[in-house]
This record gives C-alpha cells, structure tokens and sequence, in this order.
C-alpha cells in the first residue's frame, strides 16, 4: 500500500552513504564534491555532498527528566552525612561498585563497569545551574536555553549546529518522543524524529515525483514555525528516505533493553553509522520523579532505571564498535533532589547533582575536587551545593570533541571552570 | 483524459451544486475552527440556524445540544462504568488491567471529540484537562481517572474556582502528585509545589521554599487507600494544624478537619490576579496565538476576575477582542487535534469496535503514532501548546501518513464506514478545478483557492480546466489522492 520514496534522482543511495554532507546554503561549488539542486518554492538550496566537517565526533545529550537523584547514583559514601540523612534509602557501602574511599557507583551500573574500568566512564559531582531552581520546568528551561539574560528564545544545541552557518537539519538530532526539546528550539533547522521509520512520504514509487512537486507547491513559502518543520520534512525524506527502508539492526551482538531508550539509542547508533553529518544527538529518558518509592537495592524506581540506563548504554556503546570512540554520551537532568529522605521513601526536589560521561574522550573516574560536603552548615535548603556550573561539563566536552564550537557562542556570557573530565585533542 | 473547456451550462449546474455545500464566511469558520475539532458541513448549517457564529458559541456555552450517539458511546466501553474499587478488583484478577481501562478513556474521549454536538464543551474539557493534568496511564492514579475525566467535563463551562477546588482535592490529583500520601509527619511536597507553579499563580509570584512547604502542609489529610480497597478519605490525624500562610493567605488553621480551610486557600488562589493573569494567558495561547499580547491578556484577564472565575464570560471577552479576529490560520493543531479533525473532515462513521483492529479502538494507536495519544504526556505541565514544539519532522510525515490512510479509507477500516469516493463529486460533468473546490467546500468548509487547485493538479497531474464528464474519469484512487492532498495543506494542519 505504501513505499517510501526514492532518494533524490541525482544521487544514489551509495554516494551518499558514503559521504559527509552538508547543506551549504549558498556557498556554490569549491567544496569538493558533487552538488545537488533543490528547489524548494522559490530559493534554491544547494547541497553539496563530500563536504567534510571540521570533526567527526558526535555528542549525544541524554537528558534525565524529573530532576534524577545523583547521590543514588554516584553515591557518596564517604560523606557521613549520606547515610544519616537517609536512614531507609541509601544505598549501602558494600553494595557499591567501582568505590573508592569517597565514592562509588549504583550497583545497577554493573553492565558498565568494563567501560568503568577501561577508562571510558566518568562521574563529575555536585554540579548544577548557578541558583537553586527547584521547579522542574524552569529549571529545564534554564538547562537547555542556557543563556540567561536574553529573552530570544533558543536553545544551547540549536546555538550549536547554527553556528557552521548551514542548514542541515541532520547536525541537531532529537531521537525518541514527538515533542522537540527546548535544547533545539530556535532558527536552525534540526531533525526531530521518533523513529527513523518515519522517513517516507506515502504513496507509490510512480507518484513520488509528482507528490513531492505538490507538496513544494503548498508549503514552499508557509510561513511560521510549521512551514519551516513541513520543508525540513520534505528534505530528510529526500536525503535520509534510505534510513527507513530497513528496520534498525544491532550490530556486534548489542542487547539492548525493550522501551523508548534502548528504541532511541539503537537508531541513533543507526545515523551515526550512516554518517549523516550528525554532531548532536538528544535523547529523553524518564521520568526520575522520585517522591514516592525511590525505594532500595532490593527494589523502587531508582534500581529499574538506573538498571534500564545501564544496559542500553551498555548495548549502545557495544553495537557501536570501534565508532564507539568517535562517541561521547553526557547525562544532564535539571536538578537533584533533597538530601534528606522523605517519610514515602522517596525524596522532594534538590539542587546539586552528578553528570555522567561515556565514551571517545572521556578521563575515566570521579570528578568532585569541589566536594561542597553533605555535613551541617554545607547544604543549601537542605540540598547538596553546587560546586561547578554545568555548564563547564558540557564546555568540557565541546571543547576535547567538536574543537570547532565557539563555547562563549554557545554559552553566551558564561566563563567556563576547569574540570578536566576530557582529553584535549 | 481529454482537456475539454466546460462549457457555459456545465459551469451553471456545477455553480448549483456547489451552493448545496454550505461553506461559513471567514470570520465565522475561523472561530467555530478554534471552538471545534473541525468545521463541518454539519456545524455551519447549525451556525447559521442559530444567527451567526457568536451566537452560536453563546448556546454552545449555556444550553447542552442533543446528543444522542456521542453519548451513546460510552456503552462501547462497558468498563468504564465501574467504581475505582471494581476496577481494581478486576485488575488484580486478571479480569480486565488497568492499561486497558486507560486506553478505552483516551479511545472514548477521541470518539467523543469527533461525534460530540456539543463541540465546545469537548475542547474545554481538554483544556482544563491539560491544565490540571493527570497522565494515564499512569501507576497511581489509574483507577480514579475516568471519575477524575468526569469531574472536569462537570465543570469545564462553569466557574474555575470550583473546578480547581475539585481537582487539587481529588483522589486522581492525590495519588498522581502524591498528596494521597502526604501527612503532618512526613509531609510530600509534589502537590502543594505544582498546585501554585501550574495550576494557579505561576512560577514567577514570588512564593518562597518556606510558602512550598505550607501550602503542602495545608493540603495534608486527603488520603487514599492505595493498592488496597482504594477508598478514598479526609484523615483528620494526617492534616497539619496551626497557623499557615502562602502567596498572602493566612489561615490559623486550627481544626483537625482541614476541609473548610483548603477550600479557603484554593478559592484564594483560584481568584489571586496572578492566577487570573496565568489562566487567561493559557486561555490566550490556546484560542489565539502562540505569542498572545498583554493587552489580550489583561482583557481576559480582567474579565476572568470581573465575573467571579466564570469560564463563559472570560471567554466571550476573548472571542471580542480584536487580536482573536486578527489570529486567522495563526495556531497549528496538535497531533491528536489533527487527527480528530482529519476524522471528523472525511465523515467517518464508527460502529462498536469489536477488535483491536476496529476503527474505534485502533485510533489510539493512529495517535501515537503521530505522537499524542490522549493524556500520555508524562509530566505534571501537560501537553505543550504551541507550533514549535509540534512540528518535527516526524510528526509532519506522520501527520501525511494519516492523511493518506483515511483519504483512502486504508487504514483503520474496520467496523467504520467511510463516504464513498463518489458522494464527494459535484454535478458531473465539470472542470477537474471545480470538483477540486467541491471537495475542498466539505472537507475544509471552504473554497479552494489556487494554491491548493494547483498541488492536487500537480499531484494527479490533471490540469484544473480538464473536464471530468463521469464518475469513471475519477476512479477511487485519484479521489483518495484529491482527499489526502487537501488534508496535508496548512488550511487543515492550522486551526
């Protein structure tokens, strides 16, 4: 009943595969490369094909949704104040892995100790915005827009893949979920995609042409925000449409976990070794909206998705192979919570949280030389402190993977702190 | 096809036939537009019956309009009748689960949105239902849910200071943000927190973290009996007492029966300007523009005070001011709008479901697919209300995708009967451009203009003066294609 739609005529599937791409708006020929004429209503947008990227490193932002509690899952144990503070929820000493004297990890976090011991996986604590922000919807607002003081409402990522002044909606990727994230939200285009299925108009192969002629016809000049959504549409089904025509396989015997984020991180690793000119990818998983039954090791919320987490990282990182390298997986949620347990087993909003750090780059270990403490007098409302804007671990990150960002374009006004959880390349 | 001009005759028979579809001047199909799930043939007639589109949203407001089959819905779903505690009681024998309860609310309310004569009532029930949002499925509250849906479709014309006293007292509200479980000893912040960012004054009115826990504190002592019997009660021993305040409401707070005093704090709230300020913005976002002024704003605001919370009047003051006139094609419908419109624009005629696969259930499914099934947005804000969260690229291919399944009565096609391609055709014969703007006039209550006659030309690559003698010179197919183009144009994805 259905087929998708063919690539572009003036490209086979192969060349394309095969090659960097970037939509050079208006750049014309001297790239290197074939180039291909795309009318879109009225302008032409010229995609040029073998264009190289300054680097071929990909960042995937997975964002923790509901404020996830870091010290359940990079747990201090050498703070006294852990266990005083949650006499029925903390996560016991002797069942933590990868521990030192001051940490260590969740024991869900198992299928990820080899990374751990690799040197592929890090922890950086007490991190957070600037100011105590327990709402939850602010304060992902604050997150992802992350340039305070401006009222133009963009996101940091959008920010990001603007700033190679293209128009290529495969730089920002949201995987999973229908809803673009405040992350992406502003004038570039971004690709947002549930599933890479979804990238096939309907309708027979013979009335493809005319189909899509038709649908320039409509929506060439819409304006507004859906007529931008329907032509970034249109142009991933012209140049993407092969991503759907097979089912997403895990390579490398990967083993990922049924649900939304194991779904997400098989067709992500799916684009990234299509190599489709993706520099960020988002993924939400959630929600970590632990008031009630956070629970215990033996059982709660927090074991099944911390043990969700890990495996699907596990299998994502697997699956990719040796691509793995080019990689690099940062965990963001938009606050932690309350250090004090509340009387549900579970645990009300907070301020200071961990971010977690997998793959190309990464400086294995913990990174809390700021360690604010959890004793009386250090917390904050009863809330770990913030000892490093997170800002500064994405700044990390962006600055040892995608060398080419401008982190003061990207975080505008923001002077970055050291945390040295990345190589420099 | 020979490419024929229509002959002066053809052109007055075609004119006849075309004035039997009534289509609504702009204006008036703009606002039963934004007060419908979509304009049909139906509705104008209705509008016109009644003296035009304001008074029409008038008796829509007060006077309930006959029903019958909407209501007769329900008998579809026989397990929505029972009480939480027999839901439970068959959930937990495997009798009937409570995944399957949720879904029947969601496929029931989409039903419900499509047939329903009672248009406004159906899209204000969904805004309060957003505003006060209660995810399903979800864990906790599931079997007080479809009480909790009935609660808000009582109060969803009347006054905002009742509904919202219902709702943040409800056992759906106490066991989703966790009231149901808070108590003077250990008490739960999750309500008394969202209570004042969401439901009412804001985010940005200045409570402090102390004011989050009183209002928490005051909110103690609605219980329920969770994964048990489920009965819900007031528990005079879990309600803090002594003195509170937050946002400017003091109480002293000294009876164990903390009832009266929490009706006090909620009608405070309800009527606090910021919160009139909040609603009549969400109001605003809704019915106007994703960008509303703060003139439009503060008139609705205003009137929402004026009138003591009354949702008819704020909405009245909405619908006069001139920013509303002004807003024509301005909001992008949702996933799930689009869908109910797309239903309701090809006249779909459902029958009781009898599988998974029949119309009346697999809609759900065809709404997730596009990205919004009925209430399962997982966070306590509700589903986002503007264009630029909407349109990615997966729900626009989803959203052409649906198109081209209904358009051509593919998929879901069981136990509903679809308009046969044939009834969608003007007098025959008549210029392939005319048939194009007879369809347009039923499907999208207005004519096509030559933006959408030339992308179905070029999509059937049938040129808009070609004559269409017969029925046969428009075999099914190309009529599935003139359906689908038609839907997948702005004139259908905006509202």
């Amino acid at each position: 009943m259905t087929a998708s739609i063919p690539v572009a005529e003036a490209c086979s599937c192969s060349d394309f595969r095969a090659s960097r791409r970037k939509f050079l708006a208006g750049m014309g020929a001297g790239v290197g490369g074939a180039m291909v004429t795309n009318l879109i209503g009225d302008a032409f947008q010229q995609v040029a094909f073998g264009a190289t990227a300054a680097s071929p490193n990909i960042v995937v932002v997975l964002s923790l949704r509901g404020g996830a509690d870091g010290l359940s899952m990079v747990v201090p144990h050498g703070d006294s104040g852990y266990e005083w503070a949650r006499p029925r929820i903390s996560v016991p000493k002797e069942s933590l892995i990868a521990r030192d004297t001051m940490f260590g990890l969740h024991p869900q976090f198992a299928p990820l100790q080899k990374m751990w011991d690799a040197g592929q996986f890090a922890a950086v604590h007490a991190v957070g915005l600037p100011a105590p922000n327990r709402s939850h919807f602010t304060a992902m607002e604050v997150v992802e827009d992350a340039d305070p003081g401006s009222a133009e409402r963009c996101g940091w990522i959008n920010r990001l893949v603007g700033l190679s002044g293209g128009s290529d909606p495969a730089e920002g990727v949201q995987m999973g979920g229908a809803v673009v994230p405040t992350s992406l939200y502003g004038p570039a285009p971004v690709l947002g995609l549930n599933s890479l299925s979804d990238i096939m108009l309907p309708g027979t192969a013979s009335e493809a042409v005319p189909h899509r002629r038709s649908l320039d016809q409509v929506w060439g000049t819409a304006r507004g925000s859906l007529g931008q959504g329907v032509r970034s549409a249109l142009d991933v089904t012209d140049h993407l449409g092969f991503l759907a025509q097979t089912a997403p396989k895990p390579q490398n015997g990967a083993n990922y976990p049924t649900g939304n984020l194991g779904d997400a991180l098989l067709n992500t690793a799916t684009i990234i070794r299509a190599q489709i000119g993706t520099r960020v990818v988002t993924i939400d998983y959630g929600s970590w909206d632990m008031h009630v039954n956070l629970g215990t090791v033996q059982g709660g919320a927090m074991q099944a998705m911390v043990g969700e987490l890990a495996q699907a990282l596990s299998a994502f990182f697997t699956d990719l192979g040796t691509l793995g390298n080019r990689v690099t997986v940062v965990t963001i949620s938009e606050f932690g919570r309350r250090v004090e347990e509340n009387g549900d087993l579970g645990l009300d909003h907070g301020y200071g949280n961990c971010m977690l750090l997998l793959g190309g780059g990464v400086k294995g270990g913990y990174h809390a030389g700021w360690w604010p403490g959890l004793g009386s007098g250090k917390l904050i409302d009863g809330d770990l402190a913030v000892g490093r804007d997170y800002r500064s671990v994405f700044a990390d990150v962006l600055a040892s993977r995608l060398p080419d960002i401008s982190i003061p374009q990207v975080f505008p006004g923001f002077t970055p702190e050291s945390i040295g959880a990345m190589t420099r390349p | 096809m020979p490419t024929l001009a229509v002959s002066a005759m053809d052109a007055v028979a075609d004119a006849a036939s075309r004035a039997a579809v009534p289509t609504a001047h702009p204006a008036d199909r703009h606002l039963l537009s934004r007060f419908s799930y979509g304009v049909t043939p139906a509705m104008v007639t209705d509008m016109r019956a009644t003296g035009g589109s304001m008074p029409w949203l008038n008796r829509q407001l007060t006077t309930s309009r006959r029903d019958g089959f909407a209501d007769s819905l329900l008998d579809w779903f026989p397990n929505m009748a029972y009480s939480p505690q027999v839901l439970w009681q068959r959930h937990q024998s495997g009798t009937y689960l409570g995944w399957m309860v949720m879904a029947d609310l969601a496929r029931w309310t989409l039903l419900r949105r499509i047939y329903s004569n009672n248009q406004v009532h159906e899209v204000m029930t969904d805004f309060w239902s957003n505003l006060l949002h209660v995810s399903a499925p979800a864990d906790k509250p599931w079997p007080w849910r479809i009480r909790y849906d009935a609660m808000i479709r009582r109060h969803a014309l009347g006054r905002f200071d009742d509904l919202l006293a219902a709702a943040i007292t409800h056992p759906a509200m106490g066991c989703y943000l966790d009231n149901a479980e808070s108590t003077k000893t250990q008490p739960n912040e999750n309500l008394g927190r969202e209570l004042l960012e969401l439901h009412t004054v804001g985010v940005d009115a200045g409570y402090t973290e102390d004011e989050v826990k009183q209002s928490a504190l005051l909110l103690t002592g609605y219980r329920v009996d969770i994964r048990r019997t489920w009965n819900a009660w007031y528990s005079n021993t879990d309600h803090y007492t002594g003195r509170l305040s937050v946002m400017g409401f003091t109480d002293a707070n000294s009876y164990p029966d903390g009832r009266v005093t929490t009706r006090r704090y909620l009608n405070y709230l309800a009527h606090h300007p910021l919160t009139a300020r909040r609603i009549a913005r969400r109001l605003c976002v809704h019915f106007v523009s994703d960008d509303p002024s703060a003139a439009l704003v503060t008139a609705v605001a205003d009137a929402y005070s004026a009138s003591g919370t009354d949702i008819a009047s704020t909405l009245r003051a909405l619908v006069q001011h001139p920013e509303f006139a002004a807003s024509v094609g301005a909001k992008v419908r949702t996933p799930s709008e689009d869908a109910v419109a797309t239903y309701r624009a090809l006249g779909v005629q459902a029958s009781r479901p009898t599988s998974d696969y029949s119309f009346a259930n697999a809609i759900l499914y065809q709404t997730q697919a596009m990205g919004q099934r009925p209430f399962d947005w997982p966070r306590p804000d509700g589903f986002p209300d503007v264009a630029e969260c909407w349109t990615g690229v997966s729900r626009v291919l989803n959203s052409f995708q649906t198109h081209f399944l209904q358009g051509g009565s593919h998929y879901p096609d069981q136990q509903v009967v679809f308009r046969t391609p044939a009834s969608w055709l003007p007098k025959l014969p008549a210029s392939f451009g005319d048939v194009v703007d007879h369809v347009s006039r039923q499907l999208l209550a207005r004519p096509a203009n030559n933006t959408l006659t030339a992308a179905v030309s070029t999509r059937l690559g049938i040129a808009a003066n070609t004559r269409i003698g017969s029925a046969a010179d428009l075999p099914d197919w190309r009529m599935a294609r003139i359906l689908s183009s038609l839907l997948d144009t702005p004139a259908h994805m905006t509202r």
